[in-house]
């Protein structure tokens, strides 16, 4: 099925259009249409065929890959594959690869499709198609009968030059649209049944575009309104996320708490000394008993932007002597829509004032200590922090906002009642907190279990209930209760949550989602810091550990590999290096089996049991060829369809050649022998018939 | 593992059949664009990197207008098609449909579709093929040997009908390639038209029940000197040609009782007035068994196939020769046609070959004592073996014992063989050839 005139002509200077080669598309065009005015063609053998298939897709790869190693955007190649740049680099480079191979398809098969316009057969053997000539060939070889299938590959390459030209960023214009609608409606113009009129056939077209028409544009409004909840409904499905603004805690709640034992964050400490106890993701001032909440007290917008140092390091808090630093591995969950990247609050040990080689796009913190990354979906970063100074706001002890005092009322006579129990002498708040710490210690118990003694009642919350009934909860009772009995002294203090440190695994630790944990934040007088302070029973490790399942290693395997995919996955490890320096030896090996094993065969075709060259037709090599072709050229040519042997009988009737009659056929016969002879000739024949149609030669080139 | 077999000829069968849909219903640029729908989901998926979601769009538009606008074909057509008696697999097999308008409009632009019986095996015949095929290649592999559509029986190939006005009647010429040997039946002639856009057709749909017989492929075999001497033939000439105008005898006799009239000597009953006949020369001619080994459990092989063409190719070449033919097998019971010199013609014994069946279920001991008690009658054998197991091994040697003059062909699959079957076997008294399927003219040709 060949295109109709001009076509490639049009498809090709659309493609050009669209993707801003326009000279590039018109000149292929114009030279592909100039078949139809240069009547020259060439014999193009099937070979030949394969050969330029191979050498387009070879031709593509290369593209891709230098595309993929020298984009600019991308940092260039080193840039992409090592390095803490490395995730937004070869996401860069991704993009441009995979759209450049689409999109520089039709000038990387520019020259197999040419081959088929300029060849005599107009059609390319479906067996030089590298994907499907093995089963051809086998097919062959087992006599299915297969004849030698030819196609005409013009439509293939508009479709091909259609779609690339379609391969560019949505900018929301139409030219596109229009564009293939005219190209549409050219090839079906073409193709329509002769059976009906033009009005019908208009008609048809014009319910197409605007079916077509309405149809893309439904589709660009449909993925607009659902890209608004993308990220909420992608959120389903991962474990929840911290939130920087609230906390809902399970106070009150019925039935066993459960937290995956899966590995969220790893830890390998970066200087001598142990690594910190506790990583906060975030802390809170506001609590509503009613909800059993926990709020910051401010809004999203109370975030900041931290500008970096150098590209990967962030300060955050600038005249900060960090004495220790742990490097940090962690994903980021969440989705931050306006800028279409992971986001999640980065778990840090208290005082941390400095990350290092941290691949973020942004970092924002907020008034309670909060950091937000947005960058890829894993990090590795090393932390360094010190005792001291938090990025914490100092208490809001104010008139209007006294959010870190703020007590309920309703939780008030409970903590009164607790207080007098504990009945306390001293206003020290070292030994305040020492004498609440040894309180919770001796008078209540660690569980995770949630019966109906901790449900609120009409006269009692959860947190009334747990202070003076059950006395026994988990972190997120004794966090809050902390929080509060230390703001009803009058000591400013915060909701903290994140996770407990105390696993090692190797020369490093392991966090598991279970190790969530809650505690508080007191704030220090004299030092003028915040610092952690949790009251949780410390059975409450060992209470989680029990928990633990035999098969908990086959979750730390599917963890590990996860987290090695997910390293892979977000660039940071340097397997993406290997992985393009591998292509390079696998790409010299295909080149080299393409060119010089072929050559090799086709050099000794008597060798391995048979010509190499074409096995369905033996003897193609005979020099008897040369001979006729010598004889052709005396005169005597031999007529389409005449037998050699009766040919050679009436070239022989030429008195000139009367001395050649017998050995010219004594080389028929041995010719014909290996043409035709399933033996085919041995050795000593064959060299016989080299030997004799070399002597005729000689002596007709005497003649 | 039954139930899993059912699930996959569930889904075979029905991806097949709707790809003969498919192929039926789309034009070939329908079929294109069908294609470039698919690809343009696929490439389209992300609409914020590229635009041929738009293109997915419009050709999703063009094929479903298509299809709207195959419907409202109302049409009435007669056809009736001449098929040859028989066919050949491998060989292109030409016909002619007439096709007569019935409607009072003109009838333009309509393509001409072959309806056959379904060709899909049932359950239990694609369950012996697929655990046949499962011995030879692994699961999940490409392989040489797994063919890509075993069960296909035809390539059909579209007619274009020119324009007919009201009542005309057209004759146009069909071709069909038979790829497998047996009855082709044919179940009517469909009519097909394109929508407007010439991307989807709907169909008009003629009963014409219909039958061909489709023959072994048959391969040259060189003249070869088979082997074995003339025999004496009981029954005599009676047996042989009874056509010609030959009239030697070696003498006359009294007529007896049973002597067939047309023996009767006219001329010397005139003289003597009493009936006299002729009596001819016991007759020595040379007949040989063609033996086909049909045991297999596999029966759709290629192997099989090839080997009922092996016996077809001898079948031709043997019956060109002056001698008897007997074709020896067991099917569902055990057969012997004899041909030659009168009998049965070659095209009779390739109809027999084109129906035969692989037998699965009797022991190769039944063909055995077939041949054993032929052997009496026949100068010399010519077995077509499918495998050299131990029962044909001492089936062989029974033979030669018997002192048969033996052609032993031995079809072997793709790169299959034996040691040392290249050569002579049974010193002097046969020959075991082996012919390798995809490569069965060139072991013929090597046969003197």
């Amino acid at each position: 099925m060949k295109t109709p005139p001009f076509l490639l002509l049009a498809a090709l200077l659309f493609w050009g259009w669209e993707s801003g080669l326009l000279a590039v598309g018109a000149l292929l065009g114009v030279v592909l249409e100039s078949s139809r005015i240069i009547r020259a063609r060439w014999e193009v053998a099937d070979q030949d065929f394969r050969r330029l298939w191979t050498f387009c897709v070879l031709l593509a790869l290369a593209l891709v890959l230098y595309v993929f190693a020298t984009n600019q955007a991308g940092g260039g190649f080193s840039g992409m594959v090592q390095g803490p740049g490395a995730v937004r680099n070869a996401a860069a480079s991704s993009v441009n690869s995979a759209t450049s191979f689409f999109r520089w398809l039709p000038m990387t098969l520019f020259l197999f499709i040419a081959a088929q316009v300029f060849s005599e057969r107009g059609a390319v053997p479906l067996a030089a198609l590298s994907t499907t000539s093995l089963i051809v060939r086998w097919r062959r070889a087992r006599g299915d009968g297969l004849d030698e299938r030819y196609v005409d590959v013009s439509y293939a390459y508009f479709i091909v030059c259609l779609f690339a030209a379609g391969i560019h960023p949505n900018t929301g214009t139409y030219s596109y649209f229009w564009g293939q609608c005219v190209l549409v409606a050219w090839v079906l113009w073409s193709l329509r049944s002769r059976r009906f009129g033009l009005a019908a056939w208009l008609g048809m077209l014009v319910a197409v575009v605007a079916i077509g028409f309405a149809g893309q544009y439904g589709i660009n409004q449909a993925e607009r309104f659902i890209g608004s909840f993308n990220a909420q409904w992608m959120a389903r499905f991962f474990r929840q996320q911290t939130d920087a603004r609230q906390s809902l805690t399970s106070m009150g709640q019925i039935g066993e708490l459960k937290l995956s034992p899966r590995i969220v964050i790893r830890l390998e400490p970066r200087s001598a000394g142990p690594v910190p106890a506790y990583l906060r993701e975030a802390s809170y001032r506001n609590y509503q008993p009613q909800k059993s909440t926990w709020y910051a007290g401010g809004s999203r917008g109370d975030f900041s932007d931290v500008s970096s140092e150098r590209e990967t390091t962030w300060v955050l808090l600038p005249r900060k002597t960090n004495a220790a630093a742990v490097s940090i591995a962690c994903y980021l969950n969440g989705w931050a829509q306006d800028l279409g990247a992971p986001e999640g609050l980065l778990p840090l040990p208290s005082g941390c004032g400095r990350l290092e080689n941290l691949p973020l796009f942004i970092l924002r913190t907020n008034l309670t200590g909060a950091v937000l990354g947005i960058g890829p979906g894993l990090v590795i970063f090393d932390a360094h922090y010190g005792p001291g100074a938090t990025i914490d706001a100092p208490p809001d002890t104010g008139t209007t906002n006294r959010f870190d005092l703020m007590v309920p009322t309703n939780e008030v006579p409970a903590l009164d009642r607790v207080i007098s129990e504990m009945n306390l002498s001293t206003t020290n708040e070292i030994r305040l907190r020492q004498a609440m710490e040894k309180f919770f210690a001796d008078k209540f118990t660690y569980s995770t279990w949630q019966g109906a003694d901790k449900r609120a009642t009409v006269n009692a919350t959860p947190l009334t209930r747990f202070l003076l009934a059950s006395r026994s909860g988990h972190c997120e009772y004794f966090a809050t209760a902390t929080v509060l009995l230390l703001r009803q002294f009058g000591i400013p203090a915060r909701y903290a949550v994140g996770y407990y440190v105390h696993e090692t695994s190797g020369s490093g630790y392991v966090v598991r989602e279970r190790d969530a944990h809650a505690w508080c934040l007191v704030w220090n007088r004299a030092a003028g810091n915040w610092e952690d302070f949790d009251t949780t029973p410390p059975s409450w490790v060992a209470t989680e550990g029990a928990r633990a399942s035999v098969l908990q290693w086959l979750s730390d395997l599917r963890s590990w590999i996860g987290f090695q995919v997910a390293k892979f996955r977000w660039g940071q490890t340097n397997l993406r290096q290997y992985i393009l320096w591998s292509l390079i030896p696998a790409l010299a090996v295909l080149l080299y089996s393409v060119v010089f094993r072929r050559r090799k065969k086709r050099a000794a075709p008597g060798s391995g049991g048979g010509p190499a060259v074409d096995d369905a037709r033996p003897g193609r090599d005979s020099e008897f060829y040369r001979l006729e072709s010598r004889l052709s050229g005396r005169g005597l040519p031999r007529a389409s369809g005449e037998p050699l042997a009766g040919w050679l009988e009436r070239a022989l009737a030429e008195p000139a050649l009367a001395d050649l009659r017998e050995p010219l056929r004594e080389v028929l016969r041995l010719h014909y022998r290996h043409r035709f002879d399933p033996e085919g000739l041995n050795a000593a024949d064959r060299q016989a018939l080299a030997r004799q149609a070399l002597a005729c030669l000689q002596t007709l080139s005497r003649k | 593992m039954k139930a899993i077999y059912q699930l996959i000829y569930w889904s075979y069968r029905n991806s097949s059949g709707f790809w003969r849909w498919a192929q039926r219903r789309f034009t070939p640029a329908g079929r294109c664009m069908a294609g470039g729908l698919l690809v343009a989901g696929a490439v389209g998926a992300d609409i914020e990197y590229t635009v041929t979601y738009q293109s997915f769009m419009l050709l999703l538009a063009c094929l479903l207008l298509a299809v709207a606008g195959s419907f409202f074909f109302r049409a009435r057509f007669s056809a009736t098609r001449r098929l040859p008696r028989c066919g050949t697999v491998g060989q292109p097999l030409p016909y002619q449909v007439c096709v007569k308008n019935l409607t009072a409009e003109t009838q333009a632009g309509l393509t001409l579709l072959e309806d056959l019986a379904d060709p899909r095996p049932s359950f239990a015949e694609w369950l012996a093929f697929k655990r046949a095929e499962a011995r030879h290649v692994r699961a999940f592999r490409v392989s040489p040997q797994r063919r890509s559509n075993p069960f296909r029986l035809v390539n059909l190939r579209e007619v274009e009908v020119p324009a007919l006005r009201p009542g005309d009647e057209i004759e146009v010429r069909g071709e069909l390639l038979p790829l497998r040997r047996g009855i082709l039946q044919f179940t009517g002639v469909t009519l097909a038209r394109p929508d407007p856009l010439g991307l989807f057709r709907s169909f008009c749909r003629v009963a014409a029940p219909q039958k061909v017989l489709i023959l072994p492929k048959r391969h040259p075999v060189p003249p070869i000197a088979l082997p074995g001497v003339m025999k004496y033939q009981e029954g005599g000439v009676a047996l042989a040609a009874n056509v010609g105008s030959s009239e030697e005898f070696v003498s006359l006799r009294e007529y007896r009782h049973g002597d067939p009239l047309r023996h009767i000597h006219w001329r010397s009953w005139a003289k003597t007035g009493k009936p006299i006949v002729k009596e001819f020369e016991d007759e020595f001619f040379v007949r040989h068994a063609l033996v086909l080994d049909t045991f297999t459990d596999e029966p759709r092989s290629e192997v099989f196939e090839e080997a009922v063409s092996v016996a077809a190719s001898f079948a031709c070449t043997v019956l060109s020769q002056e001698s008897l033919l007997d074709l020896l097998f067991v099917g569902n019971r055990s057969y012997c046609f004899t041909a030659g010199r009168g009998l049965a013609r070659a095209d009779q014994m390739l109809e027999i070959l084109a129906s035969v069946r692989a037998c699965g279920d009797q022991p190769f001991s039944t063909l055995e004592q077939l041949v054993l008690g032929h052997l009496s009658v026949v100068s010399g054998c010519i077995c077509v073996l499918q495998r050299w197991d131990d029962a044909r091994k001492k089936f062989v040697e029974k033979l030669k014992a018997l002192n048969v003059p033996l052609l032993l062909l031995l079809v072997v699959g793709p790169g299959g063989g034996i040691s040392g079957a290249g050569g002579p076997l049974l010193d002097g008294s046969g020959t075991l050839r082996v012919l390798e399927v995809g490569k069965i003219e060139a072991g013929l040709a090597k046969l003197t």
